[in-house]
């Protein structure tokens, strides 16, 4: 029933931060980190990553700060 | 009453016992300005992200300091470091009203990292080892 026309679903995203309950993103946490740099190692942005915009400021902090002290690349060459 | 975490990294060449002399050095540094050091993290040695002065691995140290009147000898502390060329990495950042925002939007949980000093003891490297500056 309902949308017969459009066949596929577009999976909500959710913010996972919001979901998991995670207000302080640390950015010793390469773990978490490296769920949001894929293969070229850039800043997932949020459109792809669902993430909201509170949670995206700090995220693009933390991963920042993990990339000086090269716990997560820059770029892979 | 302010906090900061100090983490830096140190050239992996520097053998563990003048590592352990060199934060000893810095810790006397920040406990003299009247900071207290709550927790202390000591990684050992870690593969870095990409290569720094040609090296390929660092020894990290972390530590947790807090202040209770905000005065701090951090700046002098990071001066150090810059002039140090065995550490290649130096970060301070003050945690206080991160933490604090993040509490207050979730009262019950503590989802805080805890800062435990445990202690990583990688192989002693015996390289040229050299005088702190």
């Amino acid at each position: 029933m309902g949308r017969a026309r459009k066949v596929f679903f577009r999976r909500r995203k959710v913010c996972k931060f919001c979901a998991d309950k995670i207000d302080y993103i640390d950015y010793k946490d390469v773990k978490l980190l490296q769920q949001f740099i894929p293969e070229r190692s850039k800043i997932l942005p949020r459109r792809i990553s669902g993430t909201c915009a509170n949670h995206q400021r700090p995220l693009q902090q933390a991963i920042k700060r993990a990339r000086h002290l090269a716990l997560i690349p820059f770029t892979t060459d | 009453m302010r906090t900061y975490e100090l983490m830096f990294v140190v050239d992996p060449r520097v053998s563990d016992e003048d590592v352990v002399t060199m934060t000893q050095e810095y810790r006397n540094m920040i406990t003299s300005g009247g900071s207290t050091i709550t927790a202390e993290e000591n990684w050992g040695r870690r593969k870095l992200a990409y290569t720094i002065n040609k090296l390929n691995e660092g020894k990290y140290v972390l530590f947790y300091v807090s202040s209770e009147n905000g005065k701090t000898t951090l700046p002098e502390v990071e001066h150090r470091m810059r002039q140090n060329e065995k550490i290649l990495r130096y970060l301070t950042v003050r945690t206080d009203e991160d933490l604090k925002r993040a509490a207050r939007r979730q009262p019950a949980a503590g989802t805080t990292p805890a800062p435990t000093g445990e202690e990583t003891a990688p192989a002693a490297e015996t390289g040229p080892n050299q005088e702190e500056v």
